[in-house]
């Protein structure tokens, strides 16, 4: 093995594990940190499914307006009237395009109507319920 | 991009899911493990169909891992003419195929940013497609249902997950760099040992 040879090995395998420490701290950290704020949340109880989510500050400005009626049990035209915006042509927007394309001026103003939307008509029975006869 | 893909799940459910996965194992730069998280969230909100999640996800990452092989495979010829038959390409080949069944099946999962570069050696090394397919089946199996369980479970929490997993991920990379780096440190400390023990008194 001639001497330039070994020397990029050498060089090959120091690389290696500085790489690898660097990549530990970095990511060790970051680890530590997402284990924190994970550690303190618990799972919802099981089929958590059938209930009703009601933490509006899990929306994302992500998420699209049939989304987060069928996550926060409320009627979708409810959200379109307070935004007042058609349905047609936006159930496949999400809030950021909504944002952009109805309040261009108004950053981050969808995001915010829809959370005080739901806050407000979470109580109020919807078309999810089973309809109670009347005598 | 990952919500802009997030919306597009939300819209076109698991056949672009499935794509998604499939470009992934190909080798484009999606962020496959957060999306399957979120979708075993979707699914247990009643958003998505966690069956065809799981169908078309499973269909997709294996088929591009197949791609990836493939593409190992056709290339092999010109690695071969690269590196020639040196002996340290042969010595790695030769690990490679001692343990491609482990290293294949533990990087769907546990260590997903070697995945598609285990896919390419795998193709150019001489182990078999069958071989291959068997436990690349099996070690996406265990992704989709581990990743996209522990979103399931978590619902609308999912975000919280993700960090944790994503960095959790970074962190077994480094530890195997380290490791590949030590086991090198190690085998050239024996083989200058054994060297001088092999040169005559004088």
């Amino acid at each position: 093995m001639d001497r330039s040879t070994n020397q990029r090995q050498r060089n090959f395998v120091a690389g290696l594990i500085i790489i690898g420490l660097l990549i530990i701290v970095i990511f060790g950290l970051r680890t530590a940190r997402a284990f924190r704020q994970f550690h303190g949340h618990r799972p919802p109880p099981p089929f958590a499914g059938d209930s009703v989510e009601t933490d509006v500050d899990l929306i994302r400005d992500w998420m699209t307006l049939p989304y987060i009626s069928t996550t926060y049990r409320l009627p979708p035209d409810l959200l379109y009237e307070t935004l007042k915006i058609p349905p047609r042509g936006n159930e496949r927007k999400s809030l950021k395009e909504l944002n952009d394309a109805y309040y261009p001026e108004e950053q981050g103003l969808v995001l915010e109507l829809v959370k005080a939307t739901i806050l407000a008509n979470q109580s109020v029975p919807t078309p999810f319920q089973t309809p109670v006869q009347q005598p | 991009m990952s919500d802009y893909l997030l919306t597009q799940i939300i819209n076109y459910g698991a056949p672009l899911f499935g794509l998604i996965l499939f470009l992934s194992a190909v080798g484009m730069p999606l962020p496959a493990s957060i999306l399957l998280i979120a979708a075993g969230a979707f699914s247990q909100q009643g958003f998505l169909d966690w069956f065809s999640l799981a169908v078309f996800g499973w269909l997709g990452a294996v088929l591009g891992d197949a791609v990836g092989f493939g593409m190992g495979f056709y290339a092999r010829n010109w690695v071969s003419k690269r590196f020639g038959e040196s002996p340290a390409w042969k010595n790695a080949r030769d690990a490679f195929e001692a343990r491609a069944g482990l290293a294949v099946y533990l990087t769907r999962f546990l260590i997903t940013a070697l995945a598609v570069p285990t896919n390419l050696i795998a193709g150019g090394s001489g182990i078999r497609f069958r071989r291959f397919l068997v436990y690349d089946s099996l070690g996406e199996l265990t992704w989709i249902v581990l990743y996209g369980g522990l979103g399931y479970i978590f619902g609308s929490q999912w975000e919280l997950v993700s960090d944790f997993i994503s960095s959790f991920g970074g962190l077994i990379l480094g530890l195997v760099v380290l490791g590949a780096g030590v086991w090198l440190l190690t085998r050239r400390l024996k083989a200058m040992e054994n060297a001088k023990q092999n040169v005559p008194e004088a």
